[in-house]
């Protein structure tokens, strides 16, 4: 007798069978919850590969002249300014891009013929700081302007600055998308909580009858919403959980990537992130729950 | 101890159920409050439980005046007071056992030390072999004698009992008054609404008769 009461003494109000509605709005609630939570994470990585692979890195461009022979004011111009990236403390090595590897850059705009490789194309070089030091870009271009007239120096600040703009743009959207469906959520608890009140109100007004606080009876209603809130919330967050892993695996099963966009899928170890949906859900359940039944139980004698 | 000066009760704008109520009951007496149906008496029981509020009037409570009395003693008060309700209100979903002994887990006490308690509280009203039925496979009967344990298990200071034995037979009716009289004996203040007048006749207690809403009548039984 007292070994199964004592399992069954903090059920004071009854557990309702099968799903509720409510699970399942907070399980779809989950869902998007763990979506927007995922892009944001797929977007704070995205904008840091971009920054990583482009920081540290200075490229010079060489104008082909306007006028007069271009080929040898080139070679001249290119050697110039090698020298001076050589020169100059920090930087660790400074290379010529071949005619090849130029001709690759633009073939994606202008094609691979015949007449591309007689178009004056500018030389590049690609030149890598050394991790760790600075290089005063404004005095390097003012060095390369005076040993090669044609030279344009770009140390990519601005592409990182507007790739840095978009990633925050995706990431604060998704923060903002998590807003709304907190605030959802806890609506919908409220509403919940509120005919549950209504449903168990024999209960709860027997309970205060005899004698019970508030928080006694708010912590029977705030357990009962936050678990089913915390499991439901599980359910949606996994399934999220499941869609991020299989389109990060869609290249392998021979789905090509998009070139430029980022893969989509979420890596192992960022997927605990996603645990935070299920676990906010049952704290917003919680706080929702225990605030609506106190606020209901004010209004009785 | 418990004192109503001139207190009157309306429900809404409705008319006034219970009109210039004066008495008091002294600390460990024993009341019945008689009066036809509709005469008021489950009102007076609820004021008396605070379940109501009175709509004017002066209630004291163990020596306390409700009407400057903060809501957070409330739940404290409520604590010292039985009640058996005259639909039961037990909680389908808990056991028998679960049921009566829902004051004492109010009253933050722990199961395993008042498990023997409400066991033998059950078996004396009959119940020991129905510790764990829930109240729905509970005969009306049986019902009864389950809120009246769970009312009595307490030892609360002031027993309200509304009809406590219209589901009962006789014996088990007189079998029940002695339990209140038990209780009484031990200092608790027992009120018992009801209809039944054998109950009075042969229980040597004070009678409140209400008609229409008034005290018409205080006398004691068989004094």
């Amino acid at each position: 007798m007292s070994a199964s009461t004592q399992k069954r003494e903090s059920r004071i109000l009854p557990r309702e069978a099968g799903a509720a509605p409510l699970d399942v709005v907070i399980g779809v609630m989950a869902f998007l919850a763990a979506l927007a939570l995922g892009v944001s994470l797929v977007a704070d990585r995205t904008a840091e590969t971009w920054r990583s692979g482009l920081a540290g890195r200075l490229t010079v461009q060489v104008l082909p002249p306007d006028k007069g022979e271009a080929e040898p004011a080139l070679d001249r111009q290119t050697n110039a300014a090698v020298a001076v990236l050589n020169g100059t403390g920090g930087i660790l090595h400074a290379n010529v891009l071949s005619q090849k590897d130029t001709m690759a850059l633009v073939a994606p705009w202008l094609g691979e013929d015949a007449l591309v490789a007689e178009l004056p194309l500018p030389r590049m070089i690609d030149a890598t700081i050394a991790p760790g030091e600075t290089v005063d870009v404004p005095a390097l271009a003012q060095r390369l302007k005076a040993a090669a007239p044609d030279s344009t120096l770009d140390d990519h600040s601005r592409w990182i600055s507007r790739l840095k703009d978009l990633a925050d743009g995706i990431v604060w959207s998704a923060y903002g998308v998590l807003a709304l469906i907190a605030i959802a959520t806890a609506s919908a608890v409220a509403f919940a909580t509120r005919a549950g009140l209504e449903a168990h109100h024999h209960i709860v007004s027997l309970l205060h009858q005899m004698g019970a606080r508030a928080g006694f009876v708010a912590r029977a209603f705030e357990r009962h919403y936050a678990l089913s809130a915390l499991a439901a919330a599980a359910v949606g967050a996994a399934l999220a959980g499941m869609l991020f892993v299989l389109t990060g695996g869609l290249e392998f099963v021979g789905v090509e990537p998009v070139p430029f966009l980022p893969p989509l899928g979420l890596k192992l170890v960022e997927l605990p992130w996603l645990l935070a949906v299920p676990l906010g859900s049952g704290v917003i359940a919680w706080v929702t729950a225990r605030l609506s039944v106190l606020a209901a139980l004010r209004n009785i004698y | 101890m418990i004192r109503f000066d001139n207190v009157g009760m309306r429900y809404a704008s409705g008319p006034e159920v219970l009109r210039d109520m004066s008495f008091a009951l002294d600390p460990g007496s024993f009341t019945f409050l008689t009066g036809p149906s509709g005469a008021g008496k489950t009102t007076l029981l609820k004021l008396l439980y605070l379940a109501e509020p009175p709509s004017r009037g002066l209630v004291t409570l163990f020596d306390r005046d409700l009407a400057t009395t903060r809501r957070n003693d409330f739940p404290a008060l409520r604590r010292r007071i039985g009640v058996v309700f005259q639909d039961f209100r037990l909680l389908d979903h808990l056991s028998a056992f679960e049921n009566v002994a829902m004051p004492l887990r109010l009253a933050g006490r722990r199961e395993r030390d008042y498990a023997a308690d409400v066991e033998e509280l059950l078996n004396w009203v009959g119940l020991g072999d129905r510790l764990r039925a829930r109240p729905p496979t509970l005969s009306g009967g049986e019902q009864q004698r389950v809120a009246i344990a769970r009312a009595v298990v307490g030892k609360p200071d002031l027993l309200i009992a509304d009809e406590p034995t219209g589901n009962v037979d006789p014996d088990m009716g007189q079998r029940l008054i002695r339990l209140f009289g038990e209780l009484n004996r031990f200092g608790t203040t027992v009120l018992i609404a009801t209809h039944d007048r054998s109950l009075l006749e042969k229980t040597r207690a004070r009678e409140l008769r209400l008609v229409d809403g008034r005290l018409v009548e205080l006398r004691v039984q068989n004094a």
